[in-house]
């Protein structure tokens, strides 16, 4: 699952450049460091010019400042097409077109006879019904134009599509092949022919067929260029009829075009008993309409773009910013075709001017989108209304309308109401993310990828399509089917949308659903069934207030509403008195804990689907709540936890409660805070063991050598400061002294008032209580100022500040901050514990839980809920997860610091401050920098770790675990296991020290826990409430193993550790710990000498090392592994 | 591996230039690799402390962290009678510690490996370790005096951590009355230097070298930045702004200077970006 790279050794800790960037750039990485800008007087004060002074005001009133005129600019010139590029593209045009036109005329045949072309080639055309009427043959084609992108000149890389339109010349068709598909077949056959002729030129690289916007009426002839530039475009060769050839007003949307009869096969009485009007075939008709259109719109946009000059980039802009939200390509898609049209609407509309430029065009455009339902109030680009279709036909045959120059063709036919509200939503986020100054608009509109697995809360697929077949049976929709002319996806899709969104109703802000990418396959082979299209994908942004809801609540049982919504839940729906008195009708979903909670949509939309249009639960695939599986604990009832760490801030406001009331303290308590991760919601495993006990002493327990480890048992920490007062002494050895003594007074009363088991040490005081070890620490608010005191020699105060006072500030002023302020972000966010608890399993499986530091990781998930853009909030673990690890693996830690604004108290000042703070010193601070309200300068959390280059391994196994765990949850036929994700590669590591798993207390929270349990001398069952004797508390040998191992060896080597029940330990020997060294007596440790002449020099004894690795850890070691053929001793 | 061919001959002492000898060390008497220790006479031109007598302290480099001052005073006890082991993280002068604290209020030793002061009672004991031979390692943990470590000696520490409230409590109280006597002390000491200062009934004051206890303006880089936003504070407050023309052009002056400035900023953060490649959308 990671990258193996085989040279990764020591140089991969060495090199302190970023793992992104390309070879060349490493060299000259010192060169291009940030320097503030020095610009001398004469020139910060010369009198500017008038272009000069319009061009800095434009840049200070359109945007927050020049800098995202300038990156759009820059963004620009990365898409639109190299002029290289652009005369390969017109050389091979040109050579396609004069091979177009030597196709060769053949004798005239019946349109089902196929026999005038060889085997080679195929029809791109599912022939359902096979019989139909008429003569074809081939002729070479009136005329071969440009069309679309390319010569509009809105063409941007990537995946380059180049138009082409072939006119079928006239004799071949006839005006009444509107009718039953005839049109489509010979378009169709007309292609297949090109293809043959094709075929036989070495000119043309590859040919495939594919069809238009997954529309299977409408095939396409894919030609790429020979040789090495086969990648760089494609041309798609479209087939058309001669303009103006069927009379537009054919193709009215009521209008039926395809016969019953014909279609079905059966006679007409058999179907419409009563009723003989056919059915209208509003999408068959259009599809036939767009291919009447392309030069007349080609036209229009070539106008409407010539008067206004940054139309194009316009263009481009949008095209980027749909590409990144997935909108651009498949069925129903809003393709860039639809993106020019919507400009050309708002030029021609004066809604924008002809000078605006490229930014404001995209944002005006964003704003239409935003404001304005095409589902509800259609638009038209038609100059005279009168003679064209009305809008209100065009909104009862189509879910959003946007109506074609001409006035006949709904550029939108087949968009669904959902695509397009998903549309208005990314483009109403975009707005908000570009009036919010704190926000890097250019970033979050434009540069980030918004994959449906990172978007939405829960993703469900469809797996076996084919039951959908069923369910347009099910539904009666044989006219859609038709008008569909077959394709049961497209035509069942906007039902099963309806149903879903009226189910889910409140519980949702969004449902989306994949557009099915365009099939593609080779002119040689047989055009593919409907079924064989990837899984449909269906996503859910959810409200999480009301998403877990177990009860959907109905209306009262004599309102008239009440039959339907019994028709939606049928048997589900029951009639329930409330304690409210009302009775009415409800649905009940199951779900104890909110792990099950989450997945009532799961529930929902599995009954839906079951009951409404058939398709059974073992073809729907929900991905919601795979990844919680990791967290997952509870053996009765599943449940990530949230309960257990609910009963743990209860049980701790308990105590705070308590402490506040004790009485007979010599001072005061001023305040109660909790310092632990557990009183945030995000101790990664809350659960805690009842009772650990081996041997008795006083009325405590002790563990027992011989015997496994004891359950670990993790302290709460709580700090508790008391009133300042002129009786603290003003030395810090004699404070450590006072709160010994408050420990034991605390302990005291404790136990005497609310019979508590206690602890008291120098340190701390140890309190049982509901089975959970709490940890009380005094503090004293000035400590830390006496600590940096220290009198001199010449009896001076000096002030100077250390480690031990940063340290103490630390525990007891930021910690308890941070607690309480992520405390507070868990009750608006009900799944940041969820998610946070989740990346710090993935950081400590993959042994990075030293450098990424607890506080650092929730600071770090903290920042997607507070800063989500482009996204909305996580509602789902899963989806915060993936998008923790996205936030790692791509944000520019070098040029970026990443501001944390927690309880919204930075302003936009504050955010350019602290950014023009950390470019002026950005050599001098941490490698990975968190800002927030109360650090603004320092980042304080990151000080320590991670270095550079652990850095940069995070960097590159977290984009490697997002990928892995993306596909995987994407792809259902891919073994699903998401512990892929958590299982680290050990090959890196020079020596593995393996552990005996009965000495490892937390054995049992393993990635792969063990199949044998260990007795741990827990006793289950009732605990009682307080007193009893004291269990062991703290006591983990693998964390005291690898303090000593750091401690005397942390010169030499790096050493890592699941804290998480991991059994191995892994060392990294430092890239120089080998070099010798001359002998000096501050150097001399775990070294031996060596001796060359006069000249001593000290290498590492490595044995003894080994050896020593052996003795320090008796009893908990189980191996040393060294892995010698990495390193030579 | 071995320091220097010749010496490697059995029963051979092996002394490195600088006058260190190598002795080895194991853990115990099967271990299959052994330490190698670098004594020395103590011999430091500066420090004449009585703490470590230059004749018969022996300077000790690289002892493991498994071995504690007990186990090193029994390992070189062999050369003789030990009269007291001074371990160190590194070499350096004697420091006095402040006042004697109890075992449980010492802060964490640090557990790597270290420097030792062997202080014999004889200074006959110094030479013979320095004749010690390097093919006979000395053994930490022997039949008789075992050394624990691992997991033993994690739940040793566990069970010594368990402090009796009283105990703690005593020690708490002795330490704060001992602590109280010191201040007593200090404030009668302070005093006693303010009434020398005092004029005596001629008018004379007498003048000491050192202002001890006399505080002056603070001269730190954050009170004089204090002191200069004062000024400019009461500065602005008093002008008037815009009132005049000329201080209306210089606003302007001033105004596009800051947007050229910005500009000049940008175009270099996004050379700097461009550089990088980060405007590739996809």
């Amino acid at each position: 699952m990671i990258p193996s790279e085989p040279s990764h050794d020591e140089e991969e800790n060495v090199a302190p450049v970023k793992a992104k960037r390309s070879k060349p750039e490493e060299t000259e990485g010192e060169a291009e460091v940030f320097h503030p800008v020095k610009l001398s007087r004469s020139d910060l004060y010369r009198p500017p010019t008038a272009e000069e002074l319009n061009q800095l005001k434009e840049a200070e009133s359109l945007f927050h400042c020049s800098l995202l005129k300038m990156q759009m600019e820059e963004l620009l010139r990365e898409v639109v097409l190299s002029e290289r590029r652009k005369q390969q593209i017109d050389c091979f045009i040109q050579t396609v077109t004069s091979l177009l036109q030597t196709v060769p005329r053949s004798p005239e045949v019946e349109l089902g006879d196929l026999s005038w072309l060889s085997g080679a080639v195929k029809v791109p055309f599912l022939l359902i019904p096979k019989a139909s009427k008429g003569k074809f043959h081939m002729a070479p084609p009136a005329s071969v134009n440009l069309i679309g992108s390319y010569p509009l000149g809105t063409c941007i890389k990537p995946s380059i599509m180049v138009d082409l339109a072939v006119t079928i010349p006239a004799d071949v068709l006839h005006p009444k092949d509107v009718l039953n598909q005839r049109y489509p077949r010979k378009r169709a056959l007309y292609l297949a022919g090109l293809a043959q002729h094709l075929t036989s030129s070495s000119e043309i690289g590859t040919m495939r067929y594919s069809c238009l916007h997954g529309n299977r009426l409408r095939p396409l002839l894919l030609l790429t260029p020979p040789g090495k530039d086969s990648s760089s475009f494609t041309v798609r060769v479209h087939a058309c009829p001669p303009p103006g050839f069927f009379k537009p007003s054919r193709f009215h949307p009521q209008r039926n075009s395809i016969r019953t009869e014909w279609y079905t096969g059966l006679s007409k009485s058999h179907i419409y008993i009563g009723s003989p009007v056919e059915p209208p075939t509003p999408h068959y008709n259009s599809s036939i309409l767009g291919d009447l259109l392309p030069r007349a719109h080609l036209q229009f946009l070539s106008a409407v773009s010539s008067q206004c000059s940054a139309f194009a980039d316009g263009v481009a802009l949008l095209k980027v910013w749909l590409r990144q939200r997935e909108l651009d390509q498949g069925t129903g898609c809003f393709n860039g075709f639809l993106a020019s049209m919507l400009l050309a609407y708002l030029l021609t509309t004066h809604r924008v001017s002809n000078s605006m430029t490229a930014y404001q065009l995209l944002r005006n455009s964003l704003n239409f989108l935003a404001s304005t339902d095409l589902t509800v109030n259609g638009i038209s680009l038609a100059k005279d209304p009168d003679s064209t279709p009305a809008l209100a036909d065009m909104h009862s045959a189509f879910q959003v309308v946007f109506v074609d120059p001409s006035g006949h063709l709904n550029m939108c036919a087949d968009m669904t109401a959902c695509t397009y509200k998903q549309v208005q939503h990314e483009a109403s986020l975009s707005m908000q993310f570009w009036d919010d100054p704190t926000v890097d608009g250019f970033h979050a509109l434009l540069m980030t990828p918004k994959p449906m697995i990172r978007t939405s809360d829960h993703v469900f697929q469809l797996c076996e399509l084919v039951k959908l077949q069923s369910s347009c049976k099910k539904l009666n929709l044989l006219s859609e089917l038709m008008d569909h002319s077959g394709n049961y996806i497209d035509a069942a899709l906007p039902f099963i949308l309806s149903l879903l969104q009226r189910g889910l109703d409140q519980r949702i802000h969004l449902l989306t659903h994949s557009l099915s990418p365009d099939p593609e396959w080779s002119v040689e082979s047989e055009a593919p069934k409907h079924k064989a299209q990837p899984p449909l994908s269906f996503g859910l942004i959810l409200r999480p207030e009301l998403a877990a809801s177990v009860l959907e609540r109905g209306p009262p049982a004599d309102s008239p509403k009440a039959a339907e919504f019994r028709q939606l839940w049928g048997s589900h729906s029951e009639l329930r008195r409330f304690q409210d008195g009302a009775i009415t009708e409800a649905v009940l979903w199951n779900g104890e804990t909110s792990y099950e909670k989450r997945l009532v949509p799961r529930q929902i939309i599995a009954h839906l689907l079951q009951l409404h249009a058939g398709i059974p639960e073992s073809s729907l695939r929900y991905v919601g709540a795979m990844v919680d599986d990791v967290i997952k604990m509870g053996h009765e009832v599943p449940s990530t936890g949230e309960e257990q760490s609910l009963k743990v801030v209860q049980s701790y406001d308990d105590l705070s409660r308590k402490l506040w009331r004790l009485e007979g303290l010599p001072l005061s308590i001023t305040s109660v805070q909790g310092a632990h991760p557990a009183l945030r919601y995000t101790q990664v495993n809350p659960l805690f063991p009842p009772h650990s006990f081996y041997e008795k002493i006083s009325r405590s327990l002790v563990p027992k050598e011989g015997k496994p480890c004891p359950a670990y048992i993790t302290p709460v920490t709580v700090i508790c400061h008391m009133e300042g007062s002129g009786k603290w002494p003003h030395d810090h050895l004699a404070i450590r002294h006072i709160r010994a003594a408050f420990h034991i007074s605390l302990g005291e009363l404790l136990s005497k008032q609310h019979r508590y088991a206690c602890k008291p040490c120098p340190s701390h005081l140890d309190v049982w209580k509901d089975g959970l070890a709490f940890r009380i620490q005094v503090a004293y608010h000035r400590e830390p100022q006496v600590l940096r005191e220290s009198v001199n020699a010449e009896g001076l105060l000096v002030v100077r500040d250390n480690e031990d006072a940063q340290a103490l500030e630390m525990a007891t002023v930021h910690r308890p901050l941070l607690t309480s302020t992520l405390h507070g972000l868990q009750q608006q966010h009900p799944c940041f514990g969820a998610v946070c608890r989740l990346a710090k399993r993935w950081l400590g499986a993959q042994l990075f839980s030293e450098d990424i530091t607890e506080d650092t990781a929730d600071l770090l998930v903290a920042s997607l809920f507070l800063q989500p853009a482009p996204f909305i909030p996580p509602g789902s673990p899963q989806v915060g997860f993936l998008r923790f690890l996205h936030l790692l693996s791509s944000f520019d830690w070098r040029n970026n610091p990443l501001v944390v604004n927690l309880n919204n108290q930075l302003t936009a000042a504050d955010y350019t401050e602290i950014k023009n703070d950390f470019m002026a010193s950005r050599e001098s601070l941490p490698v990975m920098f968190i800002a927030t309200p109360k650090d603004k300068k320092l980042s304080l959390w990151t000080k320590q770790a991670p270095s550079v280059q652990m850095l940069q391994r995070v960097v590159m196994v977290a984009a490697e675990s997002l990928k892995v765990l993306e596909s995987q949850l994407m792809d259902g036929n891919q073994t699903q296991d998401v512990r892929v994700a958590l299982r680290p590669p050990l090959d890196p590591y020079d020596v593995l020290i393996h552990l005996n798993p009965k000495q490892v207390p937390l054995l049992s929270q393993a990635v792969d826990p063990p199949a044998v349990k260990i007795s741990r001398g827990v006793m289950s069952g009732n605990v009682a409430q307080s007193g009893g004797a004291l269990p062991v508390i703290d006591y983990n040998p693998v964390s005291h193993y690898l303090a000593e191992l750091r401690e005397a060896f942390g010169d030499l080597a790096l050493f890592f550790c699941d804290p998480y029940g991991g059994t191995v330990i892994t060392v990294l020997w430092k890239p120089k710990a080998f070099n010798p060294v001359p002998f000096k007596t501050s150097q001399m440790f775990a070294r031996q000498v060596e001796v060359t002449g006069e000249e001593v020099h000290t290498v590492p004894n490595i044995e003894a090392i080994l050896e020593d690795f052996r003795v320090m850890g008796k009893g908990l070691v189980k191996s040393v592994e060294p892995r010698t053929e990495r390193w030579a001793f | 591996m071995a320091p220097s061919k010749k010496k490697h001959a059995s029963g051979q002492t092996c002394v490195i230039p600088g006058g260190f000898t190598v002795l080895s060390l194991q853990f115990s008497p099967d271990s299959p690799a052994q330490h190698k220790l670098c004594v020395k006479e103590h011999k430091v031109r500066a420090e004449r402390s009585s703490h470590r007598p230059m004749d018969r302290t022996l300077f000790v480099l690289n002892i493991p962290p498994y071995c504690s001052e007990a186990v090193v005073k029994e390992l070189f006890s062999q050369f003789g009678a030990v009269q007291s082991v001074e371990l160190r993280d590194h070499p350096g002068a004697f420091q006095h510690s402040g006042p004697k604290l109890a075992t449980f209020f010492k802060p964490a030793e640090k557990k790597g490996f270290k420097v030792g002061y062997v202080i014999f009672q004889n200074s006959s004991s110094v030479s013979a370790a320095k004749s010690h031979p390097l093919d006979v390692p000395l053994v930490v943990s022997a039949g008789q005096h075992p050394v624990s470590t691992g997991v033993q000696k994690w739940i040793q520490q566990y069970r010594e951590s368990f402090i009796q409230p009283d105990k703690l409590q005593q020690t708490v109280d002795s330490f704060m009355q001992d602590y109280d006597k010191r201040k007593e002390e200090e404030v009668e000491r302070q005093k006693r230097e303010a009434e020398e200062q005092q004029e005596d009934e001629e008018g004379w004051v007498k003048v000491t070298r050192g202002n001890k206890g006399a505080k002056a303006r603070p001269h730190s880089e954050a009170a004089n930045q204090r002191t200069l936003q004062k000024e400019i504070v009461k500065k602005k407050r008093k002008e008037l702004m815009n009132f005049y023309t000329w201080q209306h052009k210089n606003t302007q002056k001033e105004h596009i200077a800051q947007l050229r400035k910005k500009f000049e900023e940008d175009k270099q953060k996004i050379a700097l970006l461009r550089a990088q490649r980060k405007f590739r959308p996809y």
